[in-house]
């Protein structure tokens, strides 16, 4: 991708034009993991400074960008919530704060296609598959954890959720290109 | 286990849901194996796929601005003078000949390296500097930790010296810059208790940094020793990821 590219020949304004097309997304995955707006700030910032340090480290040949960052967004996400849940949990469950309006500019950013997409195929999934893969992803617990949490045997956790991610990627299968941005 | 089994581990290695003891051995196995490598990148991408759930979420503008300034201040900032590579910490005891030899080596290793830490420094702040890591580290029963980055402080290093009291100075090199408000700070890590915090310093323009600290008496024994990065003043516990750490304990 032109725009890591860039970044790690040191252009600011790659940079720039790097966090204007994800900030959206990534902030609001980063709001949908720590739920507390100055957290999620502090973690975005932390993300795309490593994005600025780590650019040359992307591998086109590897993965996409999207997967990149957000792999790396959301790495920064789960850490920060285990940190702060050693303490106490933020906010409690449920107590989400209000989402703002986002701008027309971001909207365009932002594709909902890709967001229909990935919701068709979820609402396609058992919820036994479906509750794994979010809980995993949003909330940050392990397999033991969320065998735990969900009253099921750890070895039926561990089943769901490998069947459940694979038939995400089925259902998406020919998508992929969507994914891309 | 068998290649199969670490093959059936990846897709929650790619939700980060194993526990602690199946990603170890799962990490090992990927250290060694380009399938398994290129499997788990294919299911980081089907992972990633559920970011689009989350509603999007415009930041705040403030985001953006303090990114951007962060990056022109490491722009404006000369490259730092490479410090020379510390080897391994083999501090032991001063019990034999092996080990007093190896004091003079890492002695020696000091001088070089503080040297360089701050050549554009006054030579004879350097040298009070020298002197007195020297003496810590050459104190009977001291000992050398080395620190090293994490993902997000790859490249630093730092080497903790502390003797039997507890009285400790830690040197750090290639950290990278904080951000405004916020310093570097030291963590003693015992067991499985919460982090006890140490002090807090921050970088200078090359990314060196200098602490001196009181260990606590837990720590003296067997601790693990990381640095993360703290709004001005410190934290009672860690509100960042580890930058650098131990992976020895003392």
């Amino acid at each position: 991708m032109e725009l890591l590219k860039a970044i790690a020949a040191r252009d600011e304004a790659a940079l720039a034009q790097l966090y204007d097309r994800y900030r959206v997304i990534l902030f609001g995955l980063l709001m949908r993991i720590l739920n507390n707006r100055e957290e999620a700030e502090d973690v975005l910032q932390e993300v795309f400074l490593q994005v600025w340090r780590k650019a040359e480290d992307f591998d086109e040949e590897r993965g996409r960008p999207f997967t990149w960052l957000v792999t790396l967004g959301r790495s920064r996400g789960i850490d920060r919530l285990r940190t702060l849940a050693s303490r106490e949990r933020v906010a409690e469950a449920g107590a989400r704060e209000a989402v703002e309006e986002i701008s027309d500019a971001a909207s365009d950013a932002f594709k909902s296609e890709q967001r229909g997409l990935v919701n068709k195929a979820l609402a396609q999934l058992p919820d036994e598959q479906k509750r794994p893969l979010m809980l995993a992803y949003f909330d940050g617990l392990t397999q033991s954890e969320i065998a735990t949490r969900l009253g099921a045997p750890l070895g039926t956790v561990k089943t769901r959720m490998r069947t459940g991610l694979t038939n995400l990627r089925e259902l998406l299968a020919g998508q992929g290109e969507s994914f891309g941005f | 286990m068998v290649h199969e089994d670490y093959k059936e581990m990846i897709p929650a290695r790619a939700l980060s849901a194993l526990d602690a003891a199946e990603e170890r051995a799962l990490n090992e196995h990927l250290e060694n194996c380009d399938e398994c490598r290129k499997e788990l990148e294919e299911w980081q991408g089907t992972a990633a796929t559920l970011a689009v759930v989350a509603d999007p979420v415009e930041p705040s503008p403030k985001v953006r601005e303090r990114i951007l300034s962060e990056v022109r201040k490491e722009l404006a900032t000369p490259e730092v003078i490479p410090f020379r590579s510390t080897s391994r910490n083999v501090w032991r005891s001063f019990g034999s000949l092996g080990a007093m030899a190896a004091v003079v080596l890492f002695t020696a290793l000091i001088v070089g390296l503080v040297v360089l830490w701050r050549e554009n420094r006054a030579i004879n702040e350097e040298l009070a500097k020298t002197r007195e890591f020297i003496e810590m580290a050459t104190t009977p029963g001291a000992k050398v930790n080395e620190l090293k980055g994490t993902d997000l402080g790859a490249g630093a290093t730092a080497s903790l010296a502390y003797d039997k009291s507890g009285r400790a100075m830690l040197m750090a090199e290639k950290l990278p810059s904080v951000p405004r408000g916020k310093v570097y700070q030291l963590w003693f890590i015992v067991g499985k208790n919460p982090p006890m915090p140490g002090k807090t310093f921050s970088p200078d323009d090359h990314g060196g940094g200098m602490l001196k600290d009181q260990m606590p008496k837990e720590a003296l024994d067997s601790a693990i020793f990381a640095i993360t990065v703290e709004p001005e003043g410190g934290s009672n516990a860690p509100t960042s990821p580890v930058y650098l750490r131990s992976f020895e304990v003392n």
